[in-house]
């Protein structure tokens, strides 16, 4: 009997421990004797350690015998891999949005130092920046693994029903958002940013800019200068013509080509317009000068400035970015409601 | 051989569909993996050690059987028998079956 425990005991080496290995030792420790005993009697002799080994190559190498005790032989099984996805997702997305806005203010405070931009020392922490999200992000796929895992294994049977799929209902195909409908959620959003936008640029430029208490006195330096203040007009007309147009695609949700050219020109002239205000040196109220009169140290005065100017640099360019994205898109979207026209 | 390969595996997914009522159906006396193994076998259905027995723990842990150690001759076995849920469901198997028969006597004719 000594090879047959031996052998119980190997196949135990690979089965959960939580889930009666005991027992499918023990019971296969009797099943094996039982076999055993069947040949010594068919044979015509007592057992012997040659009848054991033939009896015990004829069951099987330990492991397989293992895995067939094993109902769920994965790592991260079907049931959860939907799951698994998901979280992986939103893991990976909030890594690269935290880190990369903590590279940003790196980089900012960099150049408030007087790092030159696009310095080595700038690129360096770039790098780094990078760098530190690529780890960040294996590191955080080995952990969703791991937890992962242990759900699979300590929750053997439980079924996991995605929410979604009871919940979806085919008909819901069927009222497919045919391309030229537009969500009316996006319009409202879009009319009371804008709105606000044009109110504070008009009527609330107090809060556009920083307020300093040095003793009694208080120094307020606006975030744009005088200079800006001639773009206004053209950014109110803009503003006003976007809002025009959202209210009127809220009537029927629909877009028109009507509608659409008038969203692309409006695009367009943003396009124009961020690029020159871009291009416009001297669009910040905060200058050299005017932090001259504020608390702040010259040199500090210096550091801020540049900060300001790099900071707003980099909005004016996302605006451009997304500007333009937007413009592409509305013009894919008039070329191909003008193409499915036609074919009508 | 590579041949024979596919049909073997076919033969097998059949068998393997089959087993589970088969056991259910002769568990209402109770027996030990290897005795029931065994009356399979002297019967004409032939089932792999590996299947048979993860298969009565799994229709134990479904409640489809009981299972209970006894000692006997020294040896203690675990001795399985058909639970009250069992034999509740029994009769409807073997409707199911009785029906899938008739089908597939149609098909195969």
């Amino acid at each position: 009997m000594k090879l047959i425990n031996r052998y119980v005991n190997e196949v135990g080496k690979h089965l959960p421990l939580i889930q009666g290995r005991e027992d499918i030792e023990k019971e296969l420790r009797s099943t094996l004797e039982d076999m055993l005993e069947e040949r010594a009697q068919k044979a015509g002799r007592p057992a012997d350690e040659t009848m054991e080994i033939e009896l015990l190559k004829a069951y099987g190498s330990p492991q397989k015998v293992a895995q067939t005790y094993n109902p769920h032989p994965y790592l991260v099984g079907p049931r959860v891999y939907p799951f698994f996805l998901m979280i992986l997702k939103i893991v990976f997305f909030g890594i690269v949005i935290g880190l990369s806005v903590v590279t940003i203010i790196q980089l900012l405070s960099q150049l408030s130092t007087g790092v030159a931009f696009m310095s080595p020392d700038f690129m360096k922490t770039i790098l780094q920046g990078a760098g530190k999200i690529i780890s960040t992000g294996i590191a955080a796929f080995g952990y969703v693994v791991v937890a992962f895992v242990l759900i699979e294994r300590l929750v053997p049977d439980l079924k996991f029903d995605f929410e979604e799929e009871k919940e979806w209902d085919p008909a819901a195909l069927a009222k497919e958002p045919d391309a030229n409908s537009v969500s009316r959620g996006e319009l409202i959003t879009e009319i009371v940013f804008t709105f606000v936008g044009l109110a504070i640029l008009n009527f609330y430029q107090q809060i556009l800019g920083m307020y300093f208490f040095s003793g009694e006195q208080s120094f307020f330096i606006p975030l744009f200068s005088d200079e800006f203040q001639k773009f206004i007009p053209w950014i109110n007309l803009i503003f006003l013509a976007e809002i025009a147009v959202d209210i009127y695609l809220l009537r029927n949700a629909v877009w028109t080509t009507a509608t659409r050219v008038a969203k692309i020109i409006i695009e367009g002239a943003s396009l124009v317009l961020a690029v020159l205000i871009i291009r416009t040196p001297n669009i910040l109220g905060v200058t050299a000068e005017s932090l001259a009169n504020s608390p702040f140290t010259p040199e500090r005065a210096e550091q801020f400035f540049k900060i300001a100017n790099v900071s707003f640099s980099i909005t004016l360019i996302a605006v451009i970015i997304t500007v333009s994205i937007e413009l592409i898109k509305a013009v894919i979207g008039l070329v191909k409601s003008i193409n499915s026209k036609q074919s009508k | 051989m590579t041949n024979t390969e596919p049909v073997e595996n076919v033969v097998l997914e059949l068998r393997r569909g089959v087993i589970v009522l088969a056991a259910l159906s002769q568990l209402s006396v109770e027996q030990y993996g290897y005795s029931l193994l065994k009356k399979l076998s002297e019967q004409g259905l032939e089932v792999d050690q590996g299947t048979l027995y993860p298969l009565l723990r799994r229709l134990e842990a479904q409640g489809l059987l009981e299972s209970v150690w006894k000692l006997e001759e020294a040896r203690p076995r675990r001795y399985y028998v058909i639970s009250a849920e069992g034999k509740k469901i029994l009769p409807k198997l073997k409707k199911e079956w009785a029906d899938i028969v008739s089908v597939m006597k149609k098909f195969l004719a």
